[in-house]
């Protein structure tokens, strides 16, 4: 360090644009999580199933490959919707594991030593704030869920020719809003957990309480009651409703699962309620100074 | 000179407490000193500067600019370092430095060499890679001098910045803030209760008492003035006081039978004896000395009408 650098000066260089100023946060809090390597070792493996996926559809339009296995499989049989809503299930629990694992940290590391405070006393709104955070989650869900499914449909459109992508073009609606509504939920909920317990083993807790626990307590008021209405409570039960449909699943799937108890406008009623509750929640406890009522 | 912070009926209110009570005053010096007991509103003065409390009433301009319409603008002017704990314990000091300046808007590039430099002005420079949970306490308080300063703001508020410091340490820090007054770039505000810190670097100081201005003096003009005053302690009044006051001086009197009298140049003390004598008045000890900020703090706390007039600096 040269001596002449080491005395007080005012910067009056170039600065980066206000408007895209959160990405700051989100690239610091996604370079933070791949710091631990089994961190990074768990999305390698996150990709595993895609890569499952991406191998059975080549299969089964190989014909040199079935013949050298001694196998005959019909593509539009095996590939279709019902099979993407299957691959996805596995996604979004991979997802949901990686929420759970890397959000809690992120979000509590800023509140546990009170340094929010520096971030809101320069130029960085609450909301630019929480769009920075939201944006990494975001990203590095989406990198495991409606991207490689949208991948896998653009591989399968491609082998499968005979304008199956164009008869299947909802297809990616479904994918992409069903994985992005998944996504929004569990940010926004581990988010807003992790920021009310301020601890990051409690927030995790709390998102399997509530995705585990809260289910079972909604069942007994439905047995209680003799209602339906207790699987309102069940976020993972709301969320397969939606995908149901989304995907245009076949009615065994919605009866055999027993997914018929409850409409769908009152899934979609229940996610919107618990983005709001997280939202508010969000709003109330991210502030630089807490305020004690009295 | 143009104001620093200008205070216009500044009132904040927190739940059902008001905290911030109708401030009012034009604070313009390179080192502003805010004082007061605790719970005077210091901190909350500061928070609502940076638009953390939102005034109930009144306002705030940071050089001319309105807090209430600016904020966005004015944070990156200012450089603040809070009093309690604020840090990311799991980042190493240099990368959690060079983070708040990208976040102050500094391009990578430019944020990593401010980093650097901010470590060794602050004197950090050799444990800049040593993850700051790691940190002492002293070591704390400069790693958040050197996130205030690494953005080169126009103003830096400095809540509490020796705090549980060693007396080394805080020499140091009293003496980092009075080489980044001495550049004459940057105004500074500190809020403590040390009045030393604050005699020490300030050329003026904002003294609040539950939430009100109690003073607001300027500290250069009183050390210009260079007015030498004499310490009395007297048995009893006795019309002494009203005496000396005939005789031209400036007097004021405190408990204990404090006499604090500004002497004209034509006036000796042994006109004082003469007038003890003539009132029957012992004069039990003198002292010669300057008038300190702990007077001043301590009149402004009494809450007479003489604190209002230090603001005039008519004593």
């Amino acid at each position: 360090m040269a001596v002449y650098k080491r005395s007080y000066k005012v910067y009056d260089g170039p600065l980066t644009p206000t408007g895209s100023r959160f990405l700051v946060l989100s690239r610091y809090s996604a370079a933070s999580l791949f710091e631990s390597r089994y961190f990074t070792v768990f999305t390698v493996l996150c990709l595993v199933p895609a890569l499952i996926g991406a191998a059975t559809i080549y299969f089964v339009h190989s014909a040199t490959t079935q013949l050298l296995l001694g196998m005959r499989l019909s593509s539009t049989d095996l590939i279709n919707n019902v099979w993407f809503w299957g691959f996805l299930q596995s996604q979004v629990w991979l997802a949901f594991v990686m929420t759970v694992w890397a959000v809690p940290g992120m979000m509590t590391r800023d509140l546990a030593n009170h340094a929010l405070q520096l971030y809101l006393s320069r130029p960085l709104s609450r909301p630019e704030y929480l769009l920075g955070k939201v944006s990494a989650v975001v990203l590095l869900l989406s990198a495991i869920t409606w991207i490689p499914g949208l991948l896998l449909f653009g591989l399968q459109a491609q082998l499968e020719g005979h304008g199956w992508g164009s008869e299947h073009l909802w297809l990616i609606g479904a994918i992409f809003i069903g994985c992005l509504l998944w996504v929004t939920v569990i940010a926004l909920m581990a988010m807003a957990l992790s920021v009310w317990v301020k601890w990051r083993i409690a927030a995790s807790g709390l998102m399997f309480a509530v995705f585990f626990v809260l289910p079972g307590l909604g069942e007994a008021a439905n047995a209680i009651l003799h209602t339906q209405w207790g699987r309102l409570l069940s976020v993972p039960y709301v969320m397969t409703l939606i995908w149901t449909h989304l995907f245009r699943l076949p009615d065994r799937f919605i009866h055999g699962f027993n997914y018929a108890g409850v409409p769908l406008w009152s899934a979609w009623a229940s996610v919107l309620s618990v983005c709001l509750i997280c939202i508010m929640l969000l709003n109330q406890r991210l502030r630089a100074r807490e305020v004690e009522r009295g | 000179m143009s104001s620093v912070v200008a205070l216009e009926n500044l009132v904040v209110r927190l739940g059902n407490r008001t905290i911030l009570d109708s401030l009012n005053g034009s604070l313009t010096g390179l080192c502003i000193g805010l004082l007061g007991p605790n719970g005077s509103g210091k901190s909350t003065l500061l928070n609502t500067l940076l638009g953390f409390y939102p005034p109930f009433g009144g306002t705030a301009r940071i050089f001319g600019n309105d807090i209430r319409a600016n904020i966005g603008r004015l944070r990156s002017m200012i450089g603040y370092m809070p009093e309690s704990d604020a840090f990311i314990a799991e980042m190493t000091g240099i990368k959690f430095v060079r983070y708040m300046a990208e976040v102050s808007g500094l391009p990578a590039r430019e944020a990593m060499e401010r980093a650097h430099e901010a470590f060794f002005y602050v004197g950090l420079g050799e444990v800049r890679y040593r993850k700051v949970g790691t940190y002492s306490l002293g070591m704390k308080q400069l790693v958040k001098l050197a996130q205030a300063l690494v953005h080169g703001p126009r103003l830096l508020l400095l809540d509490e910045p020796t705090n549980g410091l060693d007396p080394e340490a805080r020499q140091r820090m009293l003496q980092l803030v009075h080489e980044i007054r001495d550049t004459r770039k940057v105004h500074i505000v500190i809020s403590t209760h040390l009045l030393r810190d604050i005699e020490d670097c300030c050329d003026q100081v904002l003294i609040l008492k539950n939430g009100r201005v109690a003073a607001l003096c300027d500290l250069e003009e009183e050390r210009k003035a260079n007015r030498k005053f004499l310490e009395l302690e007297i048995n009893h009044g006795n019309g002494f006081v009203e005496a000396i006051g005939r005789l031209g001086c400036e007097c004021a009197s405190f408990a204990g039978g404090r006499l604090k009298i500004v002497l004209p140049e034509n006036i000796a003390v042994r006109q004082l004896y003469q007038l003890a004598a003539e009132h029957t008045v012992q004069i039990r000890r003198m002292n010669y000395r300057r008038d300190s900020l702990e007077d001043i703090f301590l009149k402004a706390m009494e809450d007479k009408p003489e604190a209002r007039e230090i603001a005039s600096g008519s004593l």
